[in-house]
């Protein structure tokens, strides 16, 4: 008797009979419901429960906001701030840029932790009517690189991997960007990325960005090493992570879980 | 200002990327989150040779606002191929631990000018200008004083 439950079994099954069609993994299945939201108009909140509570809420069709338990949400006071806001074109781009990076990276999440989602809750008006809406395709195609990104990335850091400062430099002198530094000087016992991002208010993803980065200039090590599979152990800083690999190498669809799988590219020394 | 000027490729970025020319296509999609963005772009569009133009955010590799007059090229792609190489100069600059930031980066292919510009003075504003051009129309002295005056205006 098979130990694998009986909807995996049946999925299988139809993956082996029916070549043509990709087996409905949870990405796809999130993905065709934002979109059969889309393609309504529909205004309101999906919510999503299980590995990772949250809601990703609707205005015409658009999503305005999303928000996950594991990513931080947006400032209150910058839900108004879009592209209506005064200022020069750049603090109107910054200010859009504070609403959606938050709810690009509660997306990904939502996404990547397999999260449930229950029955769409129509409502007259949004939450934070006044952010810009991001248009559902133009999401998922920017949810799935930053999924093929953090694949680049998993044999060396995650979000929830341990890191700590690097006592030892090899450089005589080294820089880093004041975001950087912020982070630098925030590690402590156990740090992880998505807990630094907590602490600094930014988003997940681009935490987890800043401290591969850190670790390719040796300033930073990972304590918590992701095991490989078939047991080898993880070369770290053996890894490049390539946003045209990102893109090229990607067919738009949205996978279940940040794939912590085994890279399907060649490995690359980053030092400079 | 003596600065890191000109990155010339004219040998390709497949070294730096990995990208393979005969893999498969990249979409076509772009990310816009802002709905001015055409408005904004605009003075960009109106340099000689002018083949597409976008916003990225180097910290996430994420496309902010684009323009594009023809189909030639993969926003995305290109957009892509930015970030990276601004990636791998913050690198560098890094480990240099030189106190300087980074003005722009030309890149030259056979047909084509790739231009990035940080479209901010703050070098912790990680937003850059890609501009790409059609080199048998443009005239490059010209093209970089139109961006730098555009992004001047950009932020002030």
């Amino acid at each position: 008797m098979s130990q694998l439950p009986r909807f995996s079994r049946a999925r299988q099954l139809t993956a082996s009979v029916w070549s043509g069609k990709a087996p409905d993994d949870h990405g796809s299945l999130v993905a065709a419901r934002l979109r059969k939201l889309a393609e309504t108009g529909s205004t309101g909140t999906l919510p999503f429960s299980g590995a990772g509570d949250g809601a990703i809420h609707f205005r015409d069709g658009d999503v305005v906001l999303a928000r996950s338990t594991r990513t931080p949400s947006p400032d209150g006071t910058n839900g108004t701030g879009g592209a209506g806001a005064a200022g020069t074109p750049f603090t109107r781009l910054t200010a859009a840029l504070a609403v959606a990076e938050p709810t690009i990276d509660a997306t990904v999440e939502l996404l990547s932790s397999e999260a449930r989602f229950a029955k769409f809750r129509s409502a007259k008006a949004a939450v934070s009517a006044a952010s810009p809406g991001i248009g559902v395709e133009d999401l998922l195609t920017e949810v799935a690189r930053r999924q093929r990104i953090l694949q680049q990335l998993a044999p060396v850091v995650t979000a929830d991997t341990v890191v700590a400062r690097n006592p030892h430099l090899n450089a005589p002198d080294i820089g880093v960007l004041a975001p950087q530094w912020a982070l630098l000087i925030r590690i402590r016992d156990g740090s992880t990325p998505r807990a630094l991002a907590w602490e600094l208010n930014r988003s997940v993803f681009g935490t987890t960005l800043e401290i591969y980065r850190l670790l390719a200039l040796r300033l930073l090590s990972a304590t918590s090493p992701r095991p490989r599979p078939g047991g080898q152990e993880p070369r770290f800083g053996l890894v490049t992570m390539s946003y045209v690999r990102a893109v090229v190498a990607g067919n738009g669809s949205v996978t279940a879980g940040p794939a912590y799988s085994e890279p399907a590219y060649s490995e690359v020394a980053t030092d400079v | 200002m003596p600065v890191l000027r000109c990155f010339r490729a004219c040998a390709n970025l497949r070294s730096l990327t990995g990208f393979r020319p005969g893999g498969r296509s990249a979409r076509k999609g772009t990310f816009v989150i802002l709905s001015e963005a055409d408005t904004l772009l605009a003075p960009v569009t109106e340099i000689d040779g002018f083949v597409l133009a976008g916003l990225v955010d180097v910290s996430t590799g994420m496309v902010l606002a684009s323009r594009q007059v023809a189909d030639e090229m993969s926003l995305p792609a290109v957009a892509a191929g930015a970030a990276d190489i601004a990636h791998v100069l913050s690198l560098l600059g890094g480990q240099l631990a030189a106190d300087e930031a980074l003005e722009d980066v030309m890149v030259t292919f056979g047909r084509h000018f790739h231009v990035i510009y940080p479209v901010s003075p703050d070098p912790d504003a990680r937003i850059v200008l890609l501009v790409v051009l059609d080199r048998s129309r443009t005239n490059l002295a010209m093209a970089r004083r139109d961006i730098r005056s555009f992004c001047t205006n950009f932020v002030s």
